[in-house]
C-alpha cells in the first residue's frame, strides 16, 4: 500500500476513534441544525423595501383587494410592489435577482373566490358584477330563478383550488417567505370577513333589494335561493392555495440552508482540529518518527492532509445522509457530491494554513475556533447571507464557509453540476491559495 | 566496516546562537555498542539527529552504513532503525497496528510484517496486549512498544536516544536486556544516556560528551585509566543544601584533585581515601555539617567525567 494512504488511513483511524471529536464532527451539528429549523422556520427579520412584482391576471374585483393589501401603508416600508403585465419580463427579472417574487394572480381568481359570480357568468353568461337595478330587474324570472339555484350551488366546497403563485428569487428567499405570508393572511382575511357573501349582498341591494337583509333580499331578487344561503357562504374557506415557486421549483427553507450551513461550520472545526495533529505529533515526538523513517517529507504531509480531507468527507456525507432523512434537500446528488469534495478541499486549506503558521497546538486551536467562528458570522452560518450588507458578503469570499453557502443555495434552488461549476472554481481558486501559503509556512516550520 | 564515522559535526540552531555540538567526530564499528554519555543538554540528541538525518549539521559530516548523511538521507534512513527519546506511538492505535502502521513507514508489508510483528511482541512480552490501545499500557510497556517500533526491519544500526528515562527500574532491566540481545543478533548499536551505569554496563566503548564537545572516547578501561589513581569520595550531608559549602572548604585539602555538589551530594575525586577522608570530615565538622552517608568507589565514569569538566554528571 503507498505510504500516502497508509499515512491517511491512520488519520482516519484516529478520528474515528476519538469520541470527542465524533461528537463535534457529527451530532453537534445535527443536533444544531435541528433545533436552528425548529426555531426559525421560515422566519425572517431586518428586511425594507423587498422589490415585489405583481402579476394581475384576473380581471374580477377580489385580485385588487390583494395588490392593495401588498401596497397599503402598514407594509409600505416592507415591500416595494410593483404591477406588472408581461410575464416572461417579469420571471426573468426574478430570475435575475432584480426583484425578490412575482406574485401572480390567477385569470379566474375572483370567480373563484366568489364562486357564484364564475357560475353565473359560466352557466347563463351574465356578469352579475356588472348588473346594476334595472338591468337585474330586467331579467327574465326563468334566469332570476337559475341565478338562485347557482347561489345555492355555490354552497358545495370547490374540489379544485386556485393557486396564487409566488415566483421567487432563491437569493432572495426570506424575502419570498414574508410576501407569501402577506398574501396568505389577506386570503384568510378575506374568509374571515366574509368578503365573498358582501360582495354578493352589495350587488344584490345595489339591484335595489329591499334593505340589508341580505338574506330575505336575495330570496325575493333570485326566489331559489333559501334561508341562510348567503350566511353559509361566510364560513367557507377560500378555495386558494399560495404557492413559492422559485425558478427552478424549491423555495427557502431553515432545514436546508442551515443543514448545510452547519455542516460547513462543523467541517470547519473538524479540519482545522485535522490541521492541529501536526502540531500535536511534532509534540509528541512521533513527527520526527516518521521524518527518519525512509519517507519523504512531502508524502508524510500529503498523507495528513489526504486523513484529514477523507475524514472531512465522511463527515459531509454522514451529515448529508443525516440531515436528508429528516427532510432536509442540499441539491442535485451530482452536484452535491461536487460541492462536498470541493469545499472539504477548501477547508483542509484552512486546517494546512493554521498547523503552517502556529507555532504550537494551543495557538493553532486559540486561531482555528476564531477562524471558524469568524469566517462562519460573517459568511451567513447562522443567519441568511443575503442579509449582510454587500462588501461582508464580498469579504467573506475568503472562508470556504461563504464558498459552501453560495454553492449550497445554488445547488438547492435547483441548479445542477453545471450551473454550479463557476463557484466550484472559486473555492479550488480559495483551495489553492490556502496551501500555497501553507507549503510556505511548512518549508519555514520543517526544514 | 564502520557503521557511523562523524566527522567535525557541527550545529547551530540559529545562526548567532551558540553550538549545540561542536567538532564532534567518532566511529561506530560493526556490531558494536557505543554509547555517548553526558548530562542533559550535552548535545546526545542533536548529535543522533544528525546522524538520523532528522536536522541537517551546520558544518561537518557523517558516514551511516556508508551513507553520507547529507547527500543521501533516504538511504541513511532506510539503514537505520531509530527509537527516540519520546513516546512516539500512537495511544488510539493498538500495539500491533502501531507496529504495522511504522513498518509499512520503513517499506515493509506482506506477510513478512506479520510474522516480524508477531515476533517483537513476543520479545517485548507484549503478545497478550498487542490489541489493546496503546494508551491502555503502563510506561514501562509503552516503553518496550517504542523499542520494538526501532527494531522493525533488523536493521544493521540501532539509534537509541535515552530509551529508560522515566521508567521503573524493572522495565529498564528489561530493555538494557533487550539491547544487549540485539546486539548479540549482530546489529550495531548507537546508545545515548546520561546514567553513568547504563553506559558502563552496556557499552563497548564509550564517547563522553560534555556542552556540545566529545571530551573523552575509550572502552570503560581506557577511559577510567585516565583519571589515574584517583578514587572517589561520595557523601550525602543532613544538610543537603549545603553541600556547595563543604566543597569551597575542602578544595585546598592534600590530595584532593575534584570536588562537586549536586541534588544534595558532595562527590570528591581523591589520591587516597585513608588520608583525605578524615580531613573532610573533621572540615565537615567545623561547618557545623552532619555527615549521612559515605561511599568510596573505584574510578568508575563519573570520576572520569568529574575528572574532566569538575562537575558531577548530574550537575
Amino acid at each position: 500500500m503507498p505510504k500516502v494512504v497508509t499515512l491517511a488511513l491512520k488519520e482516519v483511524k484516529l478520528s474515528v476513534r476519538d469520541v470527542g471529536a465524533m461528537v463535534t464532527m457529527l451530532v453537534t451539528p445535527l443536533v444544531l441544525t435541528m433545533a436552528i429549523a425548529a426555531a426559525f422556520g421560515t422566519g425572517t427579520g431586518g428586511l425594507s423595501n423587498v422589490p415585489l412584482l405583481v402579476l394581475n391576471q384576473d380581471d374580477g374585483q377580489m385580485s385588487r383587494f390583494v395588490w392593495e393589501a401588498l401596497t397599503a401603508q402598514n407594509v409600505e416600508d416592507l415591500l416595494a410592489a410593483e404591477m406588472v403585465y408581461d410575464e416572461a419580463d417579469a420571471r426573468a427579472r426574478v430570475e435575475g435577482d432584480a426583484a425578490a417574487a412575482l406574485v401572480i394572480i390567477p385569470r379566474g381568481f375572483s370567480d373563484r373566490v366568489v364562486p357564484v359570480v364564475g357560475r353565473v357568468r359560466e352557466v347563463l353568461g351574465i356578469d352579475l358584477l356588472s348588473l346594476d337595478a334595472e338591468s337585474a330587474e330586467a331579467l327574465p324570472e326563468e334566469v332570476q330563478e337559475e341565478i338562485g339555484r347557482l347561489v345555492l350551488e355555490s354552497r358545495e366546497p370547490d374540489a379544485d383550488a386556485v393557486v396564487v403563485e409566488i415566483y421567487a428569487s432563491p437569493n432572495w428567499r426570506i424575502s419570498a417567505g414574508v410576501v407569501r405570508g402577506i398574501v396568505t393572511q389577506v386570503l384568510e382575511q378575506m374568509s374571515m370577513t366574509a368578503q365573498g357573501t358582501t360582495i354578493i349582498i352589495e350587488e344584490l341591494i345595489a339591484r335595489g333589494a329591499p334593505g340589508p337583509e341580505a338574506g330575505e333580499g336575495g330570496a325575493e331578487w333570485f326566489p331559489g335561493v333559501a334561508d341562510g344561503g348567503f350566511e353559509s357562504l361566510a364560513d367557507r374557506e377560500l378555495p386558494v392555495r399560495v404557492e413559492i415557486v422559485s425558478p427552478t421549483g424549491r423555495g427557502f427553507r431553515w432545514l436546508d440552508y442551515s443543514a448545510t450551513s452547519m455542516a460547513i461550520l462543523f467541517l470547519m472545526f473538524a479540519v482545522t482540529a485535522g490541521g492541529r495533529t501536526l502540531l500535536a505529533e511534532r509534540q509528541a515526538g512521533t513527527l520526527s518518527r516518521l521524518l527518519v523513517s525512509p519517507t519523504p517529507a512531502v508524502a508524510i504531509l500529503a498523507g495528513k492532509m489526504g486523513g484529514i480531507v477523507v475524514t472531512g468527507l465522511m463527515q459531509v456525507l454522514v451529515l448529508w445522509g443525516a440531515t436528508t432523512l429528516v427532510g432536509s434537500y442540499w441539491g442535485a446528488p451530482l452536484g452535491v457530491v461536487a460541492a462536498i469534495v470541493v469545499l472539504v478541499l477548501c477547508a483542509s486549506g484552512v486546517g494546512a494554513l493554521i498547523s503552517a503558521w502556529a507555532q504550537d497546538v494551543g495557538q493553532a486551536g486559540t486561531i482555528g475556533t476564531a477562524v471558524t467562528l469568524v469566517g462562519s458570522a460573517v459568511s451567513g452560518t447562522f443567519f441568511p447571507r443575503w442579509n449582510l450588507p454587500a462588501w461582508v458578503q464580498n469579504l467573506s469570499l475568503a472562508t470556504p464557509n461563504a464558498w459552501g453557502i453560495e454553492i449550497f443555495s445554488a445547488l438547492q434552488m435547483g441548479r445542477g453540476l453545471d450551473g454550479i461549476l463557476p463557484l466550484l472554481g472559486g473555492a479550488l481558486g480559495l483551495t489553492i491559495l490556502y496551501y500555497v501559503v501553507a507549503l510556505i509556512g511548512f518549508r519555514r516550520q520543517f526544514a | 566496516m564502520s557503521l557511523v564515522e562523524a566527522r567535525n559535526l557541527v550545529k547551530r540552531y540559529t545562526a548567532d546562537g551558540p553550538k549545540a555540538v561542536d567538532n564532534v567526530s567518532f566511529e561506530i564499528r560493526d556490531g558494536e555498542i557505543f554509547s555517548l554519555l553526558g548530562p542533559n543538554g550535552a548535545g546526545k540528541t542533536t548529535t543522533i539527529s544528525m546522524l538520523s538525518t532528522l536536522i541537517r549539521p551546520t558544518a561537518g559530516t557523517a558516514l551511516v552504513n556508508g551513507y553520507d548523511i547529507r547527500t543521501e538521507p533516504m538511504a541513511v534512513r532506510r539503514s537505520i532503525g531509530v527509537v527516540p527519546q519520546d513516546l512516539a506511538l500512537y495511544g488510539k492505535l493498538s500495539g500491533r497496528e502501531n507496529l504495522r502502521f511504522w513498518g509499512e513507514m520503513r517499506g515493509l508489508g506482506g506477510p513478512a510484517l506479520w510474522e516480524e510483528i508477531d515476533e517483537k511482541l513476543a520479545l517485548m512480552d507484549l503478545t497478550d496486549r498487542a490489541g489493546d490501545r496503546a494508551e491502555t499500557y503502563s510506561g514501562g510497556m509503552k516503553r518496550r512498544l517504542n523499542l520494538a517500533i526501532g527494531m522493525l526491519g533488523n536493521p544493521p544500526l540501532m539509534m537509541l536516544d535515552e530509551p529508560t528515562v522515566g521508567i521503573d527500574p524493572q522495565s529498564r532491566r528489561h530493555i538494557l536486556d533487550y539491547v544487549r540481545e540485539l546486539n548479540r543478533a549482530g546489529a550495531g548499536t548507537l546508545y545515548t544516556t546520561h546514567y553513568m551505569e547504563e553506559a558502563q554496563e552496556l557499552s563497548d566503548r564509550i564517547g563522553i560528551i560534555d556542552r556540545g564537545t566529545l571530551i573523552a572516547l575509550g572502552t570503560l578501561q581506557e577511559l577510567t585509566q585516565m583519571v589515574g589513581e584517583h578514587e572517589m569520595l561520595r557523601l550525602q550531608l543532613y544538610q543537603p543544601e549545603a553541600g556547595q559549602a563543604l566543597v569551597d572548604g575542602v578544595r585546598g585539602l592534600e590530595g584532593m584533585h575534584q570536588a562537586s555538589a549536586a541534588d544534595g551530594e558532595v562527590v570528591l575525586s581523591v589520591a587516597a581515601v585513608e588520608t583525605t577522608l578524615p580531613q573532610v570530615l573533621t572540615k565537615a565538622a567545623d561547618l557545623g555539617l552532619s555527615i549521612r552517608n559515605v561511599e568510596i568507589r573505584e574510578p568508575n565514569l563519573e570520576t572520569v567525567f568529574l575528572h574532566l569538566t569538575g562537575r558531577a554528571l548530574r550537575d
